[in-house]
């Protein structure tokens, strides 16, 4: 991948050009399911976008000192890297890419995460080091099932690149990564019943409680950004390989809805669970993935 | 699976929330913004005593009086209207309305006195509330408390 591409793909396509108004999009879709499978009207088309801008134009309380610029910094930090994640996701094809770039997606994918365990311990609020503990506890929990899903399926492939990856037939053990990974992105999305971290009427907003104003709405922005980057892994994963440009964008929109509708499915059938359930459901996911997945290999191997 | 059926059910069945500022259907005793009628009002105060929140006000002068009614205070509970035996108060049957400025719904009248009705037998007792001035007891209101 050459700086042109890179550049392209990071604020064009897939990049911000696209995640930006497709996080809010893909937002208002989530909320508006939800809504309606409650039998709610839900919020407007362009409610997302008014309450980024809304939180855009208010004032930030003065905060002094590391503490201060640390808050600061963790929103932007989080932005930055779910934008470099999305950005790195092979949409197009013979969009570029290097080996390891799945590598370096999935570090990408973690680093919100970890801004935001971070953010909820510089505030020094108590429902902020609550959410924070509950988003560490979460992460190391649902994050074995999703690195093992994904190296599970780099190995099934022989390639740790991305486009490689999708271009590639589909094989047992590729399924069973993709539902993996499906089973993680609601605790990585905070999604229900995995909705510990930001457990509203329970711990106010978590992490974010202490946030206001412009420092919110990129916290928001982030979390509409790992929407995009989640439901487009999975996407691209599962897509057809086509051979234009334009059906390949279309394809990888359409499967990115279809998630997001599955996933509010879930939200919206369930009620969250506690913190010492979700930790045993996910080592218990583990535990059946990783028998799946040794048994796949060994399968495949055997008839090979 | 019960969850799921009652989801396909809500996603298919509309929704039970309305967009602003449309109003919910509400049923035909539903207890609404109280409604004065200045023309049968006999300046008896009996309302303003019954009033357990302070949403009527009632000032007495002389030859007139000042009936005022802040909705923002108003709890719907009826009383008020229960007690007005001119029938001069009564309850809409819909939602108070959307208001943006605050006191925007109060109502105030200040009305004269009406001469006291001539009565059949003397046997009737007078007024009730203790501070009606004299030229204006209340024609009706032997049963007041």
């Amino acid at each position: 991948m050459n700086l042109t591409t890179a550049l392209v793909r990071l604020l064009l396509f897939p990049g911000l050009l696209f995640a930006v108004p497709a996080a809010w999009f893909f937002m208002w879709v989530e909320r508006k399911a939800v809504a309606r499978m409650q039998g709610r009207i839900g919020p407007p088309f362009m409610q997302p976008f008014y309450d980024f801008i809304k939180l855009l134009g208010k004032q930030v309380p003065p905060r002094m000192g590391v503490g201060g610029l640390l808050m600061k910094a963790w929103p932007l930090l989080a932005v930055a890297s779910a934008a470099g994640a999305v950005g790195l996701l092979p949409v197009l094809p013979a969009s570029g890419g290097f080996e390891g770039d799945l590598i370096l997606l999935l570090a990408l994918l973690e680093v919100p995460s970890m801004c935001l365990i971070a953010a909820g311990f510089s505030s020094r609020s108590i429902f902020g080091e609550i959410g924070s503990a509950r988003e560490a506890v979460l992460s190391v929990s649902y994050n074995v099932v999703f690195l093992l899903a994904i190296l599970s399926i780099a190995a099934s492939q022989h390639t740790f690149r991305l486009e490689a990856l999708a271009q590639l037939p589909v094989s047992p053990l590729q399924i069973l990564g993709v539902i993996a990974l499906l089973v993680c992105l609601p605790a990585k999305l905070h999604l229900n019943p995995f909705s510990l971290p930001n457990a509203e009427q329970e711990i106010y907003a978590g992490a974010m409680t202490e946030y206001a104003g412009p420092e919110l709405a990129m916290w928001e922005l982030s979390h509409g950004l790992e929407w995009v980057a989640g439901t487009g892994l999975v996407a691209t994963l599962i897509a057809p390989h086509v051979t234009f440009l334009w059906l390949g964008a279309l394809i990888f929109v359409a499967l990115s809805f279809a998630i997001v509708l599955l996933l509010s499915a879930v939200a919206a059938a369930t009620a969250r669970l506690q913190i010492d359930t979700t930790v045993r459901f996910y080592w218990q996911c583990t535990l059946i993935f990783a028998v799946l997945a040794v048994a796949s290999a060994l399968f495949t191997r055997l008839r090979s | 699976m019960n969850i799921l059926a009652m989801m396909w059910k809500n996603l298919w069945g509309g929704s039970r929330t309305l967009v602003y500022p449309a109003h919910p259907r509400v049923s035909e005793h539903y207890r609404g913004l109280v409604r004065f009628d200045p023309t049968l009002c006999t300046g008896c105060a009996v309302c303003k005593f019954r009033c357990t929140s302070r949403a009527i006000e009632f000032q007495a002068g002389k030859g007139e009086y000042t009936w005022s009614y802040d909705p923002a205070r108003c709890t719907f509970c009826g009383r008020c209207v229960e007690g007005c035996k001119a029938h001069a108060l009564s309850q809409e049957s819909a939602c108070p309305p959307i208001y943006l400025n605050a006191g925007e719904l109060k109502e105030s009248h200040t009305l004269v006195r009406k001469p006291p009705a001539p009565r059949p037998a003397a046997a009737a007792s007078p007024a009730v509330a203790g501070q009606a001035p004299k030229p204006n007891p209340v024609p009706n209101s032997g049963d007041a408390q």
